[in-house]
């Protein structure tokens, strides 16, 4: 009999802790957390523990009378896709991990995705081919307006404030984001009417950008496109233009923030136009943005910018579609998350771009074109998808 | 283009890239010589000091409100300081035991390499990193065109690899790191202190590496793993001009500029490589000691 109350008792006090705590799900983010797009990924780290605190504090996903918490685990990719499989063996086959709500850059995502669309995880990504998404592919989704979305807004609008520029030269890194862009910038400027005169590319890393400046100013475009390139990289090239006298329209689609491009370019970074660097502390933005802005510059040092900010709407759309299906389930996630309505930090938002990708993956958000004036990132323009006006009526 | 001469670009742009490489692959052959290692830790000296001054850089400016080159001056001298004592701890602490032993040094310096890495990105943070302009503006050389700052890198590099050159020919200490690295035998006979004269080379040769990281800081921008790329290039460099002959790092280093400078512009920067790594192959299958090494004996 003794010996039985013991080995109830023991049983209780081993049950105890694991009956009276919420059970944690766990949110992976691969992206770069070192070298040339290191301020995007540590920034989305950031981002996505301030989602996860939110939700956590405010009591958690209650599925039933479950009540689930978040919690974050983010490992560098360095933008390469033997990295990127090694975050994904790291993540979902050795941590367990079924939702990513950040994956920047296409060559490591694309390996990513290999392994979780196997393993039934939902992955959000920035990623922006048309080669990860569709029906083939149920579980990935994208979190943050890709090439496909931007790039005519932008192009339509600096050539109207621009009418003598009539050629380009493309810039872009030699991989998977890098020429996949390329395609769509060669593709877009020609809607507008500017003459694509060569689309240079280079290796991720490279230090001395002495030569392909001077590729560039033997062309004398009008307008450089650095595409989807890291903040460092497209500010050498900046600098290294106006040192050999380059006068022209720079235009950086992936561009996130005024103070990335200042550090490396100085003044050449004056006039710049972006489309995904919003002001995010200004009046346009929302509270929410306004808050993670205020607290990225004391915890991060910098503003935000729209790819980090990405994990936080990702983040949101996951809870709202397991609050939505009452399951953590992911195939049952990833079944709610086409037809959801969320608030997003930009408001309601929900997914999108049928027609461009064959099934709604797309998250639905503003596309903001900016301009770097005197240092700072003014706001130029608010664009909403057509979808989401549609939606929002 | 601009109103600039395209050639003379070209030029200018090869002799600055080319620069910097002979700076830092003069300190890496230098180790070679005396000690007959090569030391894969080499890019690491030139990170450290490259991070070290941009990290210190735009803090002193803040906090004084001097000028940037001021600041720049004042922590280059500092951080050169300390980098010598940080070779010199590094040559007792690790290296002094595996001289000679090519093997030994290989992995040792490999394994310090990752190591430094590692704390470099916890020390420094993985985000890059670049001093603001020292002197900002532009000069036109012969119809090409070149910013302030990279100009005093190339007249600096330059200064540097003739100092150098006079060190080895004209002093003491350079006669005796000649002398080892010739013949260690025979230097021990005329009462050269080997075990001196290895950690003066390799303080000397870490210093360059460091020198060469400091220059380019005010011209780059610089991560926790910069170093790899410029040993990469220094390989090429003491492959294409001979293990352990300076002059062949010189030539070697202004080869590799001008090749990235003509074929970066005429196709792009990894045929650039490619052809680098065919003219390394190249070399090794019809003179593998290199354009100015010596055949071994």
């Amino acid at each position: 009999m003794k010996r039985l109350c013991l080995l109830a008792i023991s049983v209780a006090v081993l049950l105890l802790p694991f009956g009276a705590r919420a059970d944690v799900i766990r949110l992976g983010l691969s992206g770069p957390m070192s070298g040339a797009g290191a301020s995007w990924g540590l920034l989305a780290e950031w981002v996505a523990k301030q989602a996860a605190d939110d939700i956590n504090r405010s009591g958690g996903v209650k599925i039933g009378d479950q009540t689930y918490t978040f919690e974050v685990e983010a490992l560098d990719n360095k933008y390469t896709a033997s990295e990127g499989a090694k975050v994904g063996q790291a993540l979902i086959n050795r941590d367990g991990v079924r939702y990513i709500v950040f994956a920047l850059g296409m060559a490591p995502v694309r390996a990513l995705q290999s392994l979780s669309e196997k393993s039934g995880a939902i992955l959000f990504t920035t990623g922006a081919g048309k080669s990860i998404k569709g029906p083939q592919f149920p579980f990935t989704f994208t979190q943050l307006n890709t090439p496909f979305e931007r790039y005519l807004p932008l192009f339509s609008f600096v050539s109207k404030e621009n009418p003598q520029a009539k050629s380009v030269v493309v810039v872009d890194p030699n991989d998977a984001t890098g020429t996949d862009a390329a395609a769509v910038s060669r593709r877009d400027w020609a809607r507008v009417g500017i003459k694509v005169l060569d689309a240079n590319f280079y290796e991720r890393g490279t230090t001395e950008f002495a030569p392909l400046v001077t590729r560039i100013v033997a062309d004398n475009p009008d307008i450089v496109d650095f595409s989807e390139m890291p903040p460092s990289d497209t500010g050498l090239i900046l600098a290294g233009l106006q040192d050999q006298g380059w006068k022209g329209v720079a235009v950086w689609s992936a561009g996130t923030s005024a103070a990335d491009l200042i550090q490396s370019a100085g003044s050449a970074s004056n006039g710049v136009y972006m489309a995904l660097a919003g002001d995010f502390s200004g009046a346009g933005a929302t509270p929410v943005q306004r808050r993670l802005d205020a607290g990225a510059v004391v915890a991060m040092g910098q503003h935000m910018n729209a790819i980090s900010l990405s994990a936080w709407d990702a983040t949101m759309a996951i809870r709202a579609a397991m609050v939505k299906a009452q399951s953590v389930d992911p195939d049952k996630i990833r079944q709610a998350l086409p037809g959801l309505t969320f608030e997003s930090s930009y408001g309601p938002s929900g997914f999108g771009g049928t027609e461009e990708y064959g099934s709604p993956q797309e998250m639905l958000l503003p596309i903001i074109i900016s301009q770097i004036k005197d240092g700072k990132t003014v706001e130029r323009a608010r664009i909403l998808p057509a979808e989401l006006q549609n939606r929002k009526g | 283009m601009s109103g600039v001469n395209l050639t003379s670009q070209l030029l200018i742009n090869g002799l600055q890239i080319g620069a910097v490489y002979v700076v830092f692959a003069l300190g890496l052959t230098l180790i070679f010589g005396v000690m007959r290692i090569i030391n894969f830790a080499h890019g690491e000296f030139f990170t450290l000091a490259g991070l070290s001054i941009a990290t210190a850089v735009p803090a002193l400016a803040a906090a004084s409100g001097w000028a940037n080159w001021i600041c720049y001056l004042l922590c280059f001298v500092l951080v050169m300081a300390g980098m010598a004592i940080f070779g010199g701890v590094m040559f007792k602490l690790v290296f002094e035991r595996f001289a000679r032993d090519p093997v030994g040094a290989l992995i040792v310096s490999l394994g310090l390499s990752m190591l430094l890495q590692s704390l470099f990105g916890l020390g420094f943070g993985t985000a890059p990193r670049k001093v603001p302009a020292l002197l900002p503006g532009i000069t036109v050389l012969a119809g090409g065109r070149i910013s302030n700052d990279r100009l005093i890198v190339f007249v600096v590099a330059v200064a540097l690899t003739a100092g150098l050159g006079l060190l080895l020919k004209r002093t003491r200490l350079g006669m005796a790191l000649r002398a080892v690295a010739e013949d260690r035998e025979a230097a021990l006979l005329q009462g050269i202190d080997d075990r001196r004269t290895m950690l003066a080379g390799f303080m000397i040769g870490g210093l360059l590496a460091a020198i060469a990281g400091g220059l380019i800081a005010p011209t780059t921008v610089l991560t926790p793993i910069i170093g790899a790329d410029y040993l990469t290039k220094a390989f090429i460099i003491i492959i294409l001009g001979g293990a352990g002959s300076v002059v062949g790092a010189i030539l070697g280093g202004f080869v590799v500029g001008f090749i990235e400078s003509f074929a970066g512009f005429f196709f792009d920067s990894t045929f650039a490589l490619m052809l680098l790594l065919a003219l390394v192959s190249l070399v090794l299958l019809v003179r593998p000691q290199g354009l100015m090494g010596h055949a071994t004996r």
